[in-house]
């Protein structure tokens, strides 16, 4: 049974402080989470240095952790996203000790194996029962899933639930409260509005339609859309519209899913509530109709991102998953796929659960047009590596879908159903014949951090931003 | 025959850059209405650098110019594109009375005869055959949106205003074998609208359509293309034909006559063509 405090304070009073602590949070919250925030205002009063964060992302409403870490109150980060002023603190050089970039089901295994160690777990609970059992289905912040949180609760060695809303019970609680050892009853967990930040319109640009509309030819001509397929893609306006395409192609064929995975967005529990769909596996809600199905749908299931994602999790969700799409920040001539930084080096994302679904996928496909702001996204070689080549079977792009070569089986399916198939290398060109080749810097920067594959391997090093000449 | 003119403004860069992207059988650089006047120069230098610099693929490429009436524009449209790679011109306002001095404007200026004549007032379309009958003109194209402000009758889904003119300008056009081009669709997120409107067209007898926006070409094109059945049944015709070695005989309890299998022979070669593009 916790023990319940009524301020952050009385429970940091209560709670073995000291410098150089590991401390985790989770981004349910999303860009309206306002504990991370909290929580470490008041480390830092209480004098605390060097604390080792765990956050599974970092967003811009984070930002006064970039003068935290400047300050040395944080030294260490350890992350699957970051974007915003904290990112461009990390360019800077500001961390004084190690920068680590996992994936989401890397997170999860690192916690379960021990590479992540953690002192302390502030979990933003947005509904707790006087058991301390915990939901993130209900209450003013609600933000669905708690997913992310599921892995810190494991294996945080103190659990600090952090709610604004009190209940006397839980019906079906995402948190037992037997593994919380305190609970910090808060005015406010955060800001609504950003918590339900994640999703987008399906996009109406023409050539993100165009991406979609190709991405689900790729999807049929694969053959990968028939009774009891699964799918996951993420909640951005091209996905978008390639999930409310692939559901027309469903009704059409009049084939049922069997499950999506993921982050949820209300389009997939609409598909759910209207049959095209059995379950889904809900590691994140996107937004408000994600959440509310999440807390009333019987075949809408929260998962922690171990049952999600973690590569030694034989049980994982994603082992079955059929299709996933991704998108892109930059692409290389051997399929490797950057969405961690831009091309100057900054950081802009991460993983994520990017890397993850690539990898168990039976088919993983890149959308993404050729150029963004007029910069190609086929570069030669990526400036960080995210996911490797190997993984990635299809990338569609306006002007061309390029196969990986290892995939033969798929490039001849592509070929018969008459796919606009185009090499990288050509691909390559015809950007560069759009908008001229980007330029390219000899000097990489200051190294700032690591970049690490689901199984803690370091696969690539992160480097300082590149000044622009 | 194109099944697509997708109308592209003449001074935006971004979908300039992409107009080859948007598969589209023709694109319509436009700088006439969907230009203001105060940007007409830049439209024209922007269409001229583009066209001079970046190679498309697999489109035709048309410019809808000024109208021969307003004559400086006009002269100033072509004088810009001279030499430059199109497959012709769109020629708003169209009348036979015109053409012959449009005709001579564009040998004058180096560029294609060929010409798609947009049909847009009230009396032209009793001028239709003399215009289809002109050999520089490749196509017909209906301008709805003008021809109903015009006839002042507000423009409706069922477009029954403007029924007279489409089957006016389809006759004319298939009279001479030239490309019957049906008015855009103008709501642009009502796929249903825009799926039967198409339809229409395509019952109607158009071989194709024209497009202001590029989400619509994709439905344009389903709408053209023969469907399944009639495919499946095109070559029933056909195969039956040659094994009696006639063109009179009689299939799923209907007659079968020479018209009939040179419509199948017609349709099974449409929807080849859709099939390559």
């Amino acid at each position: 049974m916790p023990v319940f405090y009524k301020t952050l304070d009385a429970c940091l009073d209560a709670l073995p402080l000291q410098s150089g602590m590991a401390c985790s949070f989770h981004h349910h919250l999303r860009n309206g989470d306002g504990v991370l925030n909290q929580v470490c205002a008041a480390l830092e009063a209480r004098g605390m240095r060097d604390l080792h964060l765990y956050p599974s992302s970092i967003f811009p409403v984070h930002a006064p952790l970039a003068d935290m870490i400047r300050r040395g109150t944080v030294s260490h980060l350890t992350t699957s996203y970051i974007n915003g002023p904290v990112a461009e603190a990390l360019g800077e050089g500001a961390l004084k000790g190690t920068l680590r970039m996992q994936t989401h089901g890397g997170r999860a295994r690192a916690f379960k194996e021990g590479d992540n160690q953690v002192d302390i777990a502030f979990i933003a609970a947005p509904a707790v029962d006087r058991d301390g059992h915990a939901s993130g289905t209900l209450g003013p912040t609600a933000c669905g899933s708690l997913g992310y949180a599921l892995s810190d609760v494991a294996h945080a060695r103190i659990k600090v639930l952090v709610t604004d809303h009190l209940v006397d019970t839980l019906d079906t609680p995402q948190i037992d409260g037997a593994a919380i050892d305190a609970v910090v009853v808060c005015e406010s967990l955060g800001d609504p509005r950003g918590i339900l930040s994640g999703t987008t319109a399906p996009t109406r640009d023409p050539i993100g339609v165009k991406i979609a509309r190709q991405a689900i030819e790729v999807m049929d001509a694969a053959g990968m859309i028939y009774e009891g397929f699964s799918y996951q893609s993420g909640a951005g306006g091209i996905s978008l519209r390639a999930t409310q395409l692939l559901e027309q192609s469903m009704v059409t064929r009049g084939v049922q899913a069997s499950f999506f995975s993921g982050g949820i967005t209300g389009m997939h529990a609409r598909m759910l509530a209207a049959g095209r769909v059995q379950k889904l596996y809900d590691v994140q809600c996107f937004d408000l109709e994600a959440v509310k199905s999440l807390a009333s749908h019987p075949d809408h299931h929260a998962i922690s991102a171990d049952a999600y994602a973690n590569p030694a999790n034989p049980e994982r969700i994603i082992k079955n998953l059929g299709t996933v799409i991704l998108g892109a920040t930059e692409v290389d001539l051997a399929f490797n796929v950057n969405v961690t930084t831009d091309s100057y080096n900054t950081i802009i994302g991460g993983s994520g659960g990017h890397a993850d679904t690539a990898e168990d996928a039976a088919l993983t496909l890149i959308v993404t047009p050729l150029l963004k702001a007029r910069i190609p996204i086929v570069r030669e070689q990526v400036t960080t590596m995210t996911t490797a080549g190997a993984h990635i079977d299809v990338i569609v792009t306006e002007r061309g879908i390029a196969v990986n070569p290892r995939r033969k089986d798929l490039m001849s399916k592509l070929q018969a159903a008459g796919c606009d198939l185009v090499d990288l290398p050509s691909l390559l060109a015809r950007a560069h014949a759009l908008s001229g080749p980007p330029k390219t810097w000899e000097s990489k920067g200051r190294k700032i951090g690591i970049v690490e594959g689901r199984r803690g391997e370091i696969i690539d090093t992160l480097f300082g931003k590149v000044a622009i000449p | 025959m194109r099944r697509s003119y997708l109308f592209i403004p003449g001074d935006v860069p971004r979908m300039l850059q992409n107009l080859d992207v948007f598969d589209a059988d023709a694109v319509i650089i436009d700088f006439e209405d969907g230009v203001h006047p105060d940007q007409k120069e830049a439209a024209r230098q922007l269409t001229r650098a583009f066209l001079k610099h970046h190679a498309t693929r697999d489109v035709a490429v048309f410019v809808r110019v000024n109208a021969w009436e307003e004559a400086a524009w006009f002269q100033e449209d072509l004088a810009c594109l001279s030499g430059s790679p199109l497959s012709g011109i769109v020629l708003p306002k169209a009348h036979p009375k015109h053409l012959t001095d449009v005709v001579f404007a564009l040998e004058e200026a180096g560029l294609p005869m060929q010409i798609v004549a947009l049909l847009e007032t009230p009396e032209v379309f009793f001028h239709a055959l003399e215009l289809a009958k002109h050999p520089a003109v490749s196509g017909l194209l209906l301008g709805g949106e003008d021809l109903t402000q015009a006839l002042g009758v507000p423009r409706t889904s069922a477009g029954d205003e403007i029924l007279f003119a489409r089957s006016t300008l389809v006759y004319a056009a298939k009279a001479f074998n030239k490309e019957a081009i049906d008015t855009p669709f103008t709501t642009v997120d009502d796929r249903d609208g825009l799926l039967a409107d198409a339809h229409k067209a395509n019952a109607l007898g158009f071989t194709g359509k024209a497009a202001i926006h590029p989400n619509h070409i994709h439905d344009i094109h389903v709408a053209f293309a023969p469907s399944v059945e009639a495919i499946e049944t095109a070559e029933r015709i056909l195969r039956r034909s040659e094994t009696l070695k006639s063109m009179r005989f009689s299939l799923d309890g209907k007659m079968v006559d020479k018209p009939v299998v040179e419509r199948a022979r017609a349709l099974l070669l449409r929807a080849a063509a859709s099939r390559r593009r």
